[in-house]
């Protein structure tokens, strides 16, 4: 728009300035609200596609896993309650619910062994003997129905140390010393003393310390058979199945 | 799963640390109930009543991976059945542990059962004839070590429905079933 000089020119700008506020404004408000449209009609879609694939988000892990994240980029939480559209449409507040009661299960059942924490593979496959005749269980199951688990207070948090994810149902706290060994172990299933203090360089208190921690928390268990008489600590949270190839 | 003959050896068979005797008394008591149940399954499908503990018993070590159960530990394991009933140590320097899989309240079920099957109530027979007669065969009873039959024969003596004596030879004594 062309400047005019004087105070009617700078009326104009003024005028001007407004108007384009008032347009800009506008085109906000209307792309907001082509957002929310767009946002309602993707909802309705999920909705009809959940409708149309029940079967599928059932059975199938893997489409199971890619429903929840179309669901998660829409704002909506298929979990969030147990009432509800999604909840009866899908029955899946159930099926995370029962997987929820399993895991405990699982955990209670093997604690004693070791120690109240359990190798995120591990714990799968448990859940997958127990349900050979039902819906298969992926490790993404399991992280949904521990995440609803943590509701219940002390306990149940995944935890990753080195490559791997362990399920924790104890309150123990690991702290940064325990979950180094921890990774260490995982390489053999095992760590001596001697290993820990080269390994990372600690001292021989520092090291024996953490170790006997994990060992009064039930974490670990010695071996004191072998025959370089060196004892070894097991973490049977580390080993899958819990049985280990022997170490010469 | 290992295999000692046709037995299946249960997974902590395989895990090293279970072979040494574990200091927290949790991980302890876990450790002490898996030997406990190993060994009585074990003797059961065996057919095994005394174990020897200087012998060279199957389940007291695994070569796959190299390790033994030390004396403290097998007498640990041994003497939390006798605590329970399901053994009991026959000397003084728990050298010999007799092996009660079935105890001897069970065994004295199935020789009653056993004379009731085979129509011998009023019968008399050795106790060696009991043990590895011809009725005995393919029974529980086929086998079955000498003191812990005695035992249960006296049970049921105590109870009248047998008596025990002392046959023509020195060598056996007979019983005269009235049940």
């Amino acid at each position: 728009m062309r400047r005019r000089p004087g105070i009617g020119g700078l009326q104009t700008a003024a005028a001007a300035r407004d108007q384009y506020r008032l347009v800009g404004e506008n085109v906000a408000k209307i792309r907001t609200d082509m957002m929310k449209e767009q946002l309602a009609t993707f909802r309705t879609q999920l909705e009809e596609f959940a409708r149309k694939h029940k079967n599928d988000i059932r059975k199938n892990p893997a489409f199971r896993s890619q429903f929840h994240k179309m669901c998660a980029k829409v704002g909506v939480d298929p979990l969030a309650s147990n009432k509800g559209f999604w909840a009866e449409l899908l029955g899946i507040g159930d099926f995370y619910y029962e997987l929820g009661v399993q895991i405990v299960e699982i955990c209670l059942a093997t604690r004693p062994h070791n120690g109240g924490l359990i190798n995120l593979q591990e714990l799968c496959i448990l859940l997958r003997q127990r349900k050979s005749d039902r819906e298969a269980v992926s490790e993404d199951d399991c992280l949904r129905a521990i995440s609803k688990l943590k509701v219940l207070g002390s306990g149940f948090e995944v935890i990753s140390v080195g490559k791997k994810k362990l399920v924790r149902s104890v309150p123990t706290e690991l702290n940064k010393d325990h979950n180094e060994i921890l990774e260490l172990a995982q390489a053999q299933g095992f760590v001596t003393v001697e290993e820990v203090e080269r390994r990372l360089s600690w001292t021989s208190g520092r090291a024996i310390d953490a170790l006997d921690t994990l060992l009064d928390e039930g974490l670990a268990m010695i071996d004191d058979g072998h025959r370089d008489r060196k004892r070894r600590y097991w973490f049977p949270c580390v080993s899958s199945n819990s049985t280990p190839v022997a170490d010469t | 799963m290992q295999k000692l003959g046709d037995f299946k050896l249960p997974h902590f068979f395989n895990y090293p640390p279970y072979f040494t005797l574990q200091p927290v008394r949790d991980t302890r008591e876990k450790q002490v109930q898996l030997w406990k149940d190993l060994i009585l399954d074990y003797c059961r499908t065996q057919k095994i009543f005394v174990i020897g503990l200087e012998e060279d018993f199957a389940l007291f070590s695994n070569p796959v991976i190299e390790r033994s159960l030390s004396h403290e530990a097998r007498e640990a394991f041994l003497s939390a059945l006798v605590s329970e009933g399901r053994a009991e140590w026959l000397d003084k320097g728990h050298r010999k542990c007799l092996i009660l899989w079935h105890r001897v309240q069970d065994w004295a079920d199935i020789i009653f059962r056993f004379v009731k099957d085979n129509g011998l109530e009023d019968s008399v027979m050795t106790v060696e004839e009991i043990r590895s007669g011809i009725e005995s065969r393919g029974t529980e009873l086929h086998g079955i070590d000498r003191t812990i039959l005695m035992r249960a024969l006296r049970v049921l003596e105590q109870k009248g429905k047998l008596a025990i004596f002392k046959g023509t030879s020195a060598d056996d004594e007979g019983v005269k079933f009235s049940m």
